[in-house]
């Protein structure tokens, strides 16, 4: 296997696009992606696309990616769209990096989109869970944020954990999505606005909920040794790793602890010959509060059931040694579910080039986690510059 | 819109709504439920028909806020509020996923002994669907 880089990451602004549907913010995205290649590129010589999307509402289910690429005149490439859920942007960046790794291809686009506010609010409460277990779970009447409090319930019953160390993960990430341009929300919140927000799945709130977006995000991916064709900054995909599991909850040993990323994580650091240790930054998979503690834990940068005192002494924060979701991450930043696997590959970019303004961080080895479903399925990566 | 669980689907699984009907394997006599393709344990493909007791502990909970609820859902949610949803760790050692009822939501604990019960899930295709609740265990 080759060695792979992304020379180019942009995204849409994260929100609410009354004027775009999925083919707009692609090209935005595709555009943003383009304008982030220093020497430029020529999309005509992309050969393959790999488009993460759930297909949320069903706009264009069929051949989605296709609809997409063909609206910018790029036709006879091979695309496809990945769907995992809310991985789907992390299984297509993990298609792409393979695609070039194996040799097959040599300048491959990862993109995710989704358009969620376009929804009646019918509709987004069915298709919001549709990504657990159909058969049981869903039958119980739960919620996709009644399967997270599930496991939060859990989590706090078998560790020293309190629920207000939940809403200490809401502070932090909008701490940082105010200081991102392209978050939905940009704003900060009080500790006491986000314990006290309104109950929507007892033991999380409001707060302790990602929103539902607009979005699209879009990375080029090449062989690292032609990475300098494109820039003198590249960025290194060093360790990468997927994962899967039981769609329910009621069928894994455990349910505070994610055996998908356990195993998407194990891959992609041994690839990498890291550690946890030697991350420096990462933007993990906060679709609700309790997600980013069990990620902090199954990532390795704590032990189990110690997660809670990375948020409650300040370590994740951006001025701590271990700086997560410098975005405001999916809570803040918010959650294209197709497209939030690639976003995150936008802020590591910026991040590891230096271009990340008001929130830009230290560091030449980053972490992005993506999760689908609640757990049914994850990716890791690994990236690193030249120090 | 629901949760599609077509009546064919649900007729498939009757075993499974309508009673505890779980499967034991033949190798190693790992009992799963609901059925599994292959043995959760060991992987074997055979297995043998067994009842469960339908009796079991609460593992985790939920309490699911009205205005949430998935719109199969909205009736109940509308009628009673706030309902409870939880994992029940049967006694024979499978987790199966289920609302509680008859309990106050505020006296759900984890661990608390609960049993099955036939109620009323949901409505679909304009048909009632029946299927297992838990409850307190010695009602």
């Amino acid at each position: 296997m080759r060695d792979v880089a992304i020379v180019g990451a942009g995204q849409t602004p994260y929100g609410d696009h009354p004027e775009a549907g999925i083919k707009e913010l692609f090209a935005s995205a595709f555009g943003a992606m383009a304008d982030s290649v220093d020497r430029g590129f020529d999309a005509t010589a992309l050969d393959a696309a790999y488009v993460g999307s759930l297909g949320v509402g069903g706009s264009q289910l069929g051949i989605t990616g296709a609809s997409l690429t063909s609206h910018l005149g790029l036709t006879g490439l091979p695309v496809q769209r990945v769907e995992n859920a809310c991985a789907s942007g992390g299984f297509a960046l993990l298609d792409a990096v393979h695609a070039v790794g194996s040799g097959a291809s040599d300048a491959v686009l990862a993109a995710g989109v989704e358009k969620m506010l376009d929804l009646s609010g019918d509709r987004s409460k069915y298709w919001l869970g549709v990504s657990g277990d159909t058969e049981y779970e869903r039958l119980a009447g739960m919620t996709f944020a009644g399967v997270y409090a599930i496991a939060a319930r859990r989590y706090l019953h078998e560790t020293d954990a309190e629920r207000e160390h939940l809403s200490r993960v809401a502070v932090k990430n909008h701490e940082n999505g105010a200081v991102n341009p392209k978050a939905q929300f940009q704003r900060e919140v009080s500790l006491e606005r986000a314990t006290g927000a309104p109950e929507i799945a007892a033991p999380l709130n409001l707060y302790d909920a990602c929103p539902t977006t607009d979005g699209a995000a879009c990375a080029l991916v090449v062989p690292a040794d032609e990475a300098r064709e494109y820039t003198d900054d590249p960025v290194y995909v060093t360790g990468f790793g997927g994962g899967s599991d039981h769609l329910a909850l009621h069928d894994r040993e455990t349910i505070t602890s994610l055996s998908a990323v356990r195993e998407a994580a194990e891959a992609a650091y041994d690839r990498a010959d890291k550690t946890p240790e030697d991350v420096d930054f990462a933007e993990v998979h906060d679709c609700f509060t309790i997600a980013e503690l069990l990620a902090y834990e199954d990532l390795g940068f704590a032990d189990r059931g110690e997660g809670w005192r990375l948020i409650a002494e300040g370590r994740t924060r951006r001025d701590g040694d271990l700086p997560v979701n410098t975005s405001g991450g999916l809570k803040a930043k918010g959650h294209p579910l197709g497209a939030t696997g690639i976003g995150q590959v936008v802020e590591v970019f910026d991040q590891l080039r230096g271009d990340a303004g008001d929130r830009q961080v230290d560091g030449d080895v980053a972490l992005s986690h993506n999760v689908g479903g609640s757990g049914g399925a994850a990716t890791v990566f690994i990236y690193e510059v030249d120090a | 819109m629901g949760a599609h669980i077509s009546i064919p689907m649900y007729e498939r699984t009757v075993g499974q709504r309508l009673a505890f009907e779980g499967e034991r394997c033949t190798d190693c006599g790992t009992v799963a439920f609901p059925p599994k393709g292959a043995c959760p344990d060991c992987r074997n493909d055979e297995f043998e028909t067994v009842d469960l007791s339908g009796t079991g502990t609460v593992y985790s909970h939920t309490v699911l806020s009205p205005g949430g609820a998935p719109p199969e859902f909205a009736g109940q949610a509308r009628a009673e509020g706030r309902y409870v949803a939880a994992i029940v760790e049967l006694d024979e050692g499978p987790r199966i996923t289920a609302q509680l009822t008859d309990i106050d939501p505020e006296t759900v604990e984890i661990g608390m002994p609960v049993s099955g019960r036939i109620r009323r899930i949901y409505e679909e295709e304009g048909v009632v669907r029946y299927g297992f609740k838990f409850g307190p265990a010695d009602d």
